[in-house]
């Protein structure tokens, strides 16, 4: 659905989306800003409440309310699971803020990021400047994590990313990331690791859940589109956010987060990740829209367990408030949200906290090295590839 | 009518500016709670922090005659928290602090924001139980449940919101802070006002603080589901079971078309062919809850079920109760408009009731699936409509609504079991109470409410 014409006020939410919701309320405890707020209209029920005003024109299309409370939403989708009417809140979520977020009204960090990550001259230039994350670890035989530590991981070789046990059409293919190639470069490089059969052809481009998430639904779902042409199989990918918005366009079928094909293929996870000579404790911070969209959640789990002693994080499946562009176009509210989770994580009493997303790794590196806590994050592919972990901890062994 | 500058300025000397919200967004969230077809916009939205702010607003509100609707959640099913008459809709969502848990006394004390789950969970971790559960409780308030009398799964043998409100807080429309009851089990000096608030709806007094009385939690529990061929036949398993002595925690029940829209939302392997399923269970040690679930099964045998199966671990029984709460929702998929009602009617009286509701329903065309608590003779006719946009549907289901709750007071039943009269079935009120007991109604409510500015449109209006 495309507003091309604000006045064409009807076509900004399909209707059959828009009416699922019967306002029972059972939402309001899930989402993170009705916590922050306790007020109905920061609730996914009551945005639902002024979406239909804005469908129904009781609400101007340039509201004051309807412009807050859109761009205030983490679009985190909490309250989907919870949803027994099955309102599939986040696409009406991505309908309103095509609307919102129309022409020149989107927020201009929103529009910077959303066109530099559409670039794919760009992309590949942030690769190259750090590090190509499509190098394999050569020191590296199979998925079990060794011995070697980080500077095992610069040691590798092999660049090019030919596909080993590539199936008929090519692929599985791992997908980068604009995000995480330009960040974190090493988790593709952990992933690769963990996973050698997979192939990781240059020139991918972006996914566009960016674009999707911020206004530009249309690009968003083209760039998905072009992205599974390029690579014509089973896309896995190291971002939960990534992985729910492709599997929304290409079909779930086509998409699998690392986790749950690291499970669905039985991969042998093995190692200790091992901390002052004991075997390291873990918490996981979920993915949103992995959790939330794709419904996986205990795949990482299963996997930490085998590797380090897992601790439960309470709260595990709220947002950590980076939300995608949230960090950024919010600053204020997103440490509001990612606070409590701070304390959450420190109180936890563990050694690494493990993200499954570029986003909530970025979101929690800063906040815990804000304060500066001993806690360090670290994504899922790194952890179980023994990769790049901070120096002052030793890396795990041999399993 | 937009409040005066000069009223939303002394609003925002006494709570803030932030907390005064006035902008047409703001009100239009807050023209509705979760009944359908009831809007109306409020003129401002308030969020105060404590009590003295409460009693500063209604003191204001009395004197400029504006109205003031008390709201939690806004989780109500009978339009009781719409600001029909404009004004002020008064959230009290800020106030969600649970003050004190004595486990000594088997009390806790709870500023009314406090979900009721929230108070559970809570409570549960010191092995204590807040015995009222209703099927919101993960949204509803404590204060809306205990202005509404909320019930709940656990009626029959637990009792209901009213069988656990030890003591309030409240502020009087002019003003003036009460505390009615206290921590104490037995105390009846004076007129039992703790009483008369519980249910009154926001229309006598804003509930500031609730001391609710709370239980040892059970040892364990667990559930288990009969499918009969017939609702009548259920209605013999639970005469049964009632007759026999047994008076269990849990008797839900769902109709077959309720069975196939939960089945179909939570998958649980519900049979789906079956007329009628009851949901049966109980709590407490170990041992009693097994010798009482044998004997319900067998109660449900005898009375021709098709099949009697029992959890076999704690999970399952669990979600076995969370698909029975989702009821409602889960119905909203066979239509985008769904009408909850909660007549009651003596509990041997259920078969008949739902035998009529299935004949209003064919005489009106209108969808009716019914669920509800088979123990206490609490149902819930669900009236779903594909669309509130045709008036022609609309007008049949408020026909059937009317003649349900006919048959519902013909059989010796009520209009409403828990979910209250909001303005949604004020009409039917003076049916069921009388004009004598009505115009009683309206004295108290001009005993408290002096210049009728609190819930304006609702009970003793």
């Amino acid at each position: 659905v495309t507003l091309q014409q604000p006045e064409l006020r009807l076509s900004v939410f399909d209707p059959e989306l828009l009416s699922r919701c019967i306002s029972c309320g059972f939402c309001l405890p899930s989402c993170p800003t009705y916590k922050l707020t306790g007020d109905e209209a920061s609730s996914p029920r009551g945005r639902i409440t002024l979406m239909r005003a804005l469908q129904d024109g009781s609400l101007a299309p340039d509201d004051a309310t309807l412009r807050e409370q859109s761009s205030f939403c983490l679009g985190c989708r909490a309250c989907e699971p919870v949803c027994p009417a099955g309102v599939q809140y986040g696409q009406l979520l991505e309908q309103w803020r095509v609307h919102q977020w129309r022409g020149r009204r989107r927020p201009l960090r929103a529009r910077a990021l959303t066109m530099l990550a559409a670039q794919r001259w760009l992309v590949w230039l942030m690769g190259v400047a750090r590090r190509s994350a499509r190098t394999p670890n050569s020191a590296r035989q199979g998925g079990a994590p060794s011995g070697a530590g980080r500077d095992g991981a610069r040691s590798g070789a092999g660049r090019g990313g030919t596909p080993t046990g590539a199936g008929p059409g090519g692929g599985p293919y791992l997908m980068l990331g604009c995000f995480e190639r330009g960040l974190f470069p090493a988790v593709s490089r952990a992933a690769r690791r963990l996973l050698p059969g997979l192939s990781a052809p240059a020139g991918q481009g972006c996914c566009g859940a960016l674009h999707a998430h911020n206004g530009d639904l249309a690009g968003g779902e083209r760039l998905a589109r072009r992205l599974g042409e390029r690579l014509p199989g089973t896309i896995v990918t190291t971002s939960g956010g990534c992985a729910a918005h492709l599997a929304g366009v290409l079909g779930m079928e086509r998409v699998s987060e690392l986790s749950a094909y690291l499970v669905d293929q039985g991969t042998a996870v093995a190692g200790e990740v091992r901390v002052a000579g004991r075997r390291a404790r873990v918490t996981l911070q979920d993915s949103c829209h992995l959790r939330n969209g794709l419904g996986v959640s205990a795949q990482p789990r299963q996997l930490l367990r085998r590797v380090a002693d897992y601790v439960e994080l309470p709260g595990a499946g709220t947002c950590c408030g980076a939300a995608g562009t949230y960090a950024l176009l919010r600053p204020a509210d997103s440490r509001r949200v990612l606070d409590p989770k701070l304390d959450a994580i420190e109180a936890a009493g563990v050694d690494y906290v493990v993200a499954v997303n570029p986003g909530c790794l970025r979101q929690l590196q800063t906040g815990l090295r804000r304060r500066r806590s001993a806690v360090r994050a670290v994504h899922l592919a790194e952890l179980l590839a023994g990769a790049e972990l901070p120096a002052s901890v030793s890396t795990p062994r041999e399993g | 009518v937009a409040l005066s500058a000069e009223v939303l300025a002394e609003l925002r000397g006494i709570v803030g500016s932030g907390n005064v919200h006035d902008a047409d967004g703001d009100l239009a969230v807050y023209a509705r709670d979760a009944t359908p077809l009831f809007h109306h916009r409020p003129e401002a939205v308030v969020f105060p922090a404590d009590t003295a702010q409460v009693a500063a607003i209604l003191r204001l509100a009395t004197a400029r005659q504006i109205p003031v609707v008390p709201r939690g959640a806004g989780s109500n099913l009978a339009a009781a928290t719409v600001p029909l008459r404009g004004g002020i809709v008064l959230v009290l969502t800020r106030l969600n602090r649970i003050l004190e848990v004595c486990p000594e006394e088997l009390l806790a004390r709870v500023q009314p924001g406090v979900a009721n789950a929230t108070l559970g969970e809570a409570v549960a971790a010191v092995g204590l139980l807040y015995a009222p559960d209703p099927g919101s409780r993960v949204v509803s308030t404590v204060g809306g449940n205990v202005a509404t009398c909320a019930g709940g799964l656990r009626g029959l043998k637990y009792g209901v919101t009213r069988n656990y409100v030890l003591g309030l807080e409240a502020v009087l429309p002019t003003g003036e802070v009460i505390r009615t009851g206290g921590r104490l089990w037995k105390d009846v000096a004076g007129y039992d006002l703790t009483r008369l608030l519980t249910g009154s709806e926001g229309t006598l007094a804003v509930i500031t603080e609730v001391t609710v009385a709370l239980l040892p939690a059970p040892a364990s529990g667990n559930t288990g589901v009969a499918y009969f061929a017939s609702l009548a036949d259920a209605g013999r398993a639970v005469a049964a079971v009632i007759g026999g002595g047994l008076v269990p925690a849990t008797l839900e029940f769902l109709d077959r078309q309720c069975i196939g829209a939960v089945e179909a939302y939570a998958g649980l392997g519900l049979r789906t062919d079956a007329g009628a399923l009851l949901m049966f269970g109980d709590d407490g040690e170990p041992d009693a809850v097994e010798r009482s679930m044998a004997r319900m099964g067998a109660a449900c045998d005898e009375a021709g079920a098709l099949e009697v199966t029992t959890a076999k671990e704690v999970a399952q029984a669990e979600a076995l109760l969370a698909a029975r709460r989702c009821a409602l929702p889960a119905l909203s998929r066979l239509g985008s408009v769904t009408m909850l009602e909660d007549a009651s009617v003596p509990r041997p009286r259920i078969a008949e009731m739902v035998e009529r509701i299935d004949r209003i329903a064919e005489k009106h065309q209108v969808l009716i699936p019914t669920f509800g608590h088979a123990g206490d003779g609490n149902l819930h006719p669900t009236v779903v409509l594909p669309s509130a946009d045709d008036a022609d549907v609309v007008a049949r289901a408020g026909h059937a609504i009317g003649d349900m709750f006919a048959a519902a007071m013909e059989l010796d039943g009520t209009i409403t079991g828990e979910h209250g009269v909001g303005a949604a079935k004020l009409p039917y009120l003076s049916a069921r109470l009388g004009e004598d007991q009505l115009a009683l109604l309206r004295r108290i409510k001009s005993a408290f409410d002096p210049a009728g500015i609190l819930n304006p449109g609702k009970l003793g209006s």
